[in-house]
């Protein structure tokens, strides 16, 4: 019987939009309950033989495999290509077909015996996907010593896949005391009932998460795991060895080793209700899949000049993506220190390999997936309810994360005064989560350092509590960032309304929040909803003059990130926007 | 409260077989001491000096015993009988002082006292010296004193404070008590596996099998030390008690159909390391000169009361591990006659003694034999240092086996084929060199050689 079949709002967004001249692509999808549930795809790029499929696989959280493939045009037909792709579906017996055409119309089809067979599917919205289905990340650091030779790396790595395989390794929720055992053990899970799921667990482990759960349904639920080796046998096996221990020594002639803390950071994506003792092979195939990702680095650093005898090896280090437009986590391995300008090539084919818009960056290192964020609130925007869309009205909003920044944070008191810093900060927070630099985030002084240095202030104003405006923000976004800035002058609060396609289009081409001051006190708006039958306006404010804890409640409910009408903004005052730009990159 | 200590009944028979032939006598008294009660599992006198030097003689020698009075016993020696004893405890259980049996009162006579006091503190300054032993009671410092009177056969106990200057020794009355019944004790088994390969780097940790030993010990010491225990496959609270998971088993009774209850006292533990960082973040680049493969078990049998708690329990496990490890490399170490991790050989092996098991009263301690060795060599340091007689019959010694060479030559399947085979040598020690494998290659072939001169002759005849 051919599963039942759903594919993720994600998948059909990305096939609307998607404008390739590729006529095959690859789907990606997972099991649960008796359902194919198609997450992802990618366009199988031909003239490239490294980034297959089977090479991106290794990027993606762990349950998620290769269901089918895509066609781009009208018919039926199979080629050579495709009928290859379809030997390696393994995860059922029937892959996937589904047939794009231009008016970007789809149909599915199941390939039962050799046969297509049409079947309908059903769209998961985003939010019941972020409902229905939650990570694991599973973090550990292996200790590895080589032979700094790629059969000495391929090896151990191989070792070390076995060793995990084999049911020696147990794993542990992290702030539980519940663990999972292998097949090296007569129990397969302590610390909770055998029947628990995953999704109970998560509930058990943060009573108030529904009550925050209403607010924001698109956090994504990560539940950390880590690895711990069983060094005991088991009395009762068979099969055990008593061997007293020893020691062996091989000689050899002198020969050159490597020995680093291989840090395997990786994820898995499965529904709620999946139960812990079936999670154990899901964080074997999880932990495998780093393994093997992370071997692919070392051996391509290992065939590199200069670094092929080991000398120069750096260390793998992994990042997890989350890009808006993809709706599931790409895991990438890069080396330690090598700057992500120089690894451009790699994350351009990625981008036309998804499909993503290569004009901006989404796999540098600053675009990862972070949970740290120093306590700061992330896109407190998002926890505002949502209005249900209306014709004639334009919403143009902050595109990706930001931290949100105000007054008295860091222990420092700038209340009166730092506002603007604040909201410079903000912007600055994007441009580092949007990957465009991994420079810090700069200190109020760090500010006025940068102003003193490039002659707009005098040295005296170092340490002051002097204000700044807009065209200082913008000095110093171009002065510590490369970025420039586009500036409106407003006189009056009024005037800012002939501006609202300027906005619109902002936040549409380059998506950054924009800085605005003047005469009055320096707010920063994350958006901009524009009525073009009333010519009403709102604004959708962040308001740096927020002196309280980071709590998300008190921050929507007293409106200091909120939806503001032009009232907000004072009749008579002038204003100075700052609207940072962004320059295409990769 | 004064302190208590409950003895098994044979130590008094013990103690009133020496004071009844009215002779100077000393020795170890070892137990276990845990939160709910402490426990004395065996007395054991120290062997005579002389006699020991030549253990084949018998140091059953009344004679020269007579002549020894407190005075005159070496500190150094008392001490290295705790030393060597302390191998054979397994984890959980210490030397916690000394017995004597004289006629004058050591608590009264200056003179004896001081020499008392002496004899412990120089124990607990051996004891201390190497960590991984685990020989100095952690529980607390007071070590006990246990005297009794040739003449009256007058038991008294005291605990005397150690590792304190001399003048303010705190001295306390002790109880003594003796159980009619023998104690009841919980056993706990598991096997730690060893499977580590790592290259040798001379330039950074020389070339002495000594020295390397001493790695693997520290870094075992801080794995086993960071590692979560399961006792019977679960995660257990550190206070609770033993007796109580037991009972708590017991209660299921509806799928009580499990019959591989072999052991039923024993239970299982399992250790589980998590790993942790302790390498820099960054790949290191090292010139090495070899490789290390260290492989295979400790076995662990662990006794503890059974109101002691999880956490005393896990304390006990980890130290029998490390405590026997350390226990091995030592006399592995000292039997050594190269210390070279890396000789001509191109493979060498060593080849620590393995663990065996003796009885003593009611539970087991161990001791350690060296390939080649027969179990009849436990009996000697049983009764050497235990002062203990057992038979043969006794001695457990499949807790563990000793390397067999097959499983060498696997070992050595993945390195070159040409390379001779070296294991230490007198005690552990042999060699094996690939030129006995070549010379059996000579033999097979001149035989097929030989037959086939044979089947020429044969053929040559048929044809003529």
């Amino acid at each position: 019987m051919s599963p039942r079949l759903k594919i993720s709002n994600y998948v059909i967004e990305r096939l609307s939009n998607i404008d390739t001249n590729e006529t095959t692509g690859c789907l990606y999808g997972l099991m649960y309950d008796g359902t194919l549930l198609v997450v992802g795809l990618s366009l199988e790029l031909f003239e490239n033989e490294k980034n297959t499929y089977r090479q991106l696989l290794l990027n993606l959280p762990a349950e998620i495999e290769l269901c089918g493939v895509v066609r781009f045009g009208e018919s039926l037909t199979t080629g050579t290509t495709m009928k290859e792709i379809l030997q390696d579906v393994d995860i059922t017996d029937n892959p996937l077909v589904m047939i794009v055409n231009e008016k970007k119309e789809m149909k599915t089809h199941f390939l039962v015996h050799d046969k297509f067979e049409e079947t309908k599917y059903e769209v998961l919205s985003t939010d019941e996907m972020w409902k229905q289905f939650l990570h694991v990340r599973l973090n550990t650091i292996l200790p590895l010593t080589c032979e700094a030779t790629i059969s000495g790396v391929k090896n151990i790595l191989q070792n070390k896949r076995k060793k995990i395989a084999s049911g020696q390794v147990s794993f542990h929720v992290d702030g539980t005391s519940v663990y999972l055992f292998g097949v090296a053990s007569d129990v397969g899970l302590t610390g909770t009932s055998t029947e628990a799921t995953i999704g109970e667990l998560v509930d058990s482990m943060s009573p108030e998460q529904p009550k925050k759960k209403k607010h924001n349904t698109n956090t994504v639920e990560i539940v950390p795991i880590n690895l711990v080796l069983k060094t005991t046998k088991d009395i009762l096996s068979d099969k055990l060895v008593k061997t007293a221990v020893k020691m062996m020594t091989t000689q050899r002639k002198p020969a050159f080793c490597i020995s680093m803390p291989l840090r395997i950071d990786t994820l898995a994506i499965i529904h709620r209700n999946t139960k812990l003792l079936e999670l154990y092979t899901v964080l074997v195939e999880a932990a495998c899949r780093s393994l093997r990702l992370l071997e692919s680095i070392l051996i391509e650093q290992l065939g590199q000049e200069g670094i092929g005898d080991g000398a120069g090896l750096r260390l793998p280090e992994t990042f997890h993506f989350l890009p808006q437009e993809l709706g599931h986590f790409v895991t990438r391995v890069v080396p330690k220190a090598i700057p992500d300008e120089s690894m451009e090539k790699e994350r351009r084919l990625l981008h036309e390999q998804l499909g993503l818009p290569l004009n901006r960056p989404l796999f540098r290192r600053g675009n990862a997936y972070s949970d740290k964020t120093g306590g700061r609130l992330v896109n407190p925007h998002e926890a505002i309810p949502q209005q249900p869309l209306k014709p004639d009205v334009t919403v143009a909003l902050v595109r990706g994360r930001y931290t949100y920044h105000h007054y008295m944070q860091d222990n420092f008191n700038d209340d009166g005064w730092g506002c603007a810093y604040r909201s410079m900060q903000t912007i600055f927070s994007w441009f580092r989560f949007q990957g465009y630099t991994t420079v810090d985030i700069p200190t109020h002084r760090d500010i006025q350092q940068c102003l003193v240095n490039i002659g707009d202030k005098q040295p005296s104003f170092l340490g002051s509590k002097q204000w700044i405006g807009s065209t200082e923000v913008m000095f110093c976004l171009e002065t510590l960032l490369s970025v420039q800035s586009r500036i409106i002058f407003a006189n009056t609060g009024a005037e800012l309304q002939s501006y609202a396609h300027d906005l619109v289009h902002h936040f549409q081409t380059h998506g950054s929040p924009i800085m605005i001051g003047g005469g009055v006190l320096a707010h920063t708006i994350l958006g901009v909803e524009y009525n073009s039958a009333t010519n009403d306006i709102r604004y959708l404010i962040l308001d740096p003059h927020y002196t309280g804890a980071e709590d998300l409640s008190t921050v929507i409910s007293k409106g200091w990130c909120g939806w503001k009408n032009s009232d907000f903004w004072n009749k008579t005052a002038h204003y100075n926007l700052c609207l940072p730009q962004t320059k295409p990159a990769i | 409260m004064v302190r208590t200590v409950y003895s098994p009944e044979y130590c008094l028979q013990y103690l009133e077989q020496y004071a009844s032939k009215e002779i100077f006598v000393i020795g170890l008294i070892l137990g276990q001491s845990t939160e709910s009660r402490e426990n004395i599992i065996h007395l054991a006198r120290t062997p005579d000096e002389k006699s020991s030097e030549n253990p084949s003689e018998t140091s059953y020698d009344s004679e020269k015993l007579e002549s020894k009075t407190l005075l005159n016993v070496s500190e150094a020696w008392v001490a290295d009988h705790a030393k060597h004893v302390t191998r054979m405890l397994p984890g959980g259980m210490f030397v916690q002082g000394i017995f004597i049996t004289s006629d004058e009162d050591i608590f009264e006579d200056p003179n004896s006292f001081s020499k008392v006091k002496s004899v412990v503190n120089h124990i607990h300054k051996v004891m201390s010296a190497n960590q991984y032993m685990f020989g100095d009671c952690t529980f607390s410092n007071e070590r006990l004193i246990l005297h009794m009177s040739t003449s009256t056969k007058v038991l008294t106990c005291k605990s005397l404070e150690v590792g304190t200057p001399a003048k303010i020794t705190s001295i306390k009355p002790v109880e003594w008590k003796f159980l009619p019944k023998a104690q009841q004790w919980q056993r706990l088994d598991c096997y730690y596996e060893f499977d580590d390969v790592y290259p040798v780097i001379v330039k950074k940790s020389g070339i002495s099998v000594k020295q390397q030993f001493q790695q693997i010990l520290e870094s075992a010491h801080k794995t086993i030390e960071s590692s979560i225990m399961f006792i019977d496959g679960e995660l257990k609270e550190n206070t609770e008690v033993l007796e109580q998971i037991l009972k708590k088993k017991k209660l299921p009774k509806t799928h009580s159909k499990v019959q591989h209850q072999e052991l039923p006292k024993s239970m299982n533990v399992s250790l589980f390391v998590p790993f942790e960082n302790s390498l820099p973040e960054s790949v290191e680049y090292l010139e090495c000169d070899g490789s290390i493969h260290f492989s295979g078990v400790v076995s662990s049998s662990v006794f503890m009361f059974p109101k002691a708690t999880v956490g005393e329990t896990i304390a006990a496990v980890k130290q029998d591990i490390i405590r026997s490890l350390a226990s091995r490399f030592t006399m592995h170490c000292d039997a050594l006659i190269d210390d070279n991790l890396l000789p001509e050989e191109k493979v060498c092996f060593n080849e620590p003694p393995r663990r065996v098991l003796v009885p003593v009263g009611s539970l087991y301690l161990c001791d350690y034999l060296f390939p080649g060795e027969a179990p009849a060599e436990a009996l000697l340091s049983v009764r050497e240092l235990l002062d203990l007689q057992i038979t043969e019959a006794e001695v457990v010694c499949d807790v563990e086996t000793p390397a067999d060479t097959s499983e060498f030559d696997a070992l050595d399947k993945d390195t070159s084929s040409e390379e001779l085979l070296a294991t230490p040598q007198e005690a552990s020690q042999f060699m094996y060199i690939t030129g006995i494998f070549f010379a059996m290659f000579v033999l097979i072939v001149s035989i097929i050689v030989h037959y086939y001169d044979a089947i020429n002759e044969l053929f040559s005849k048929f044809v003529s």
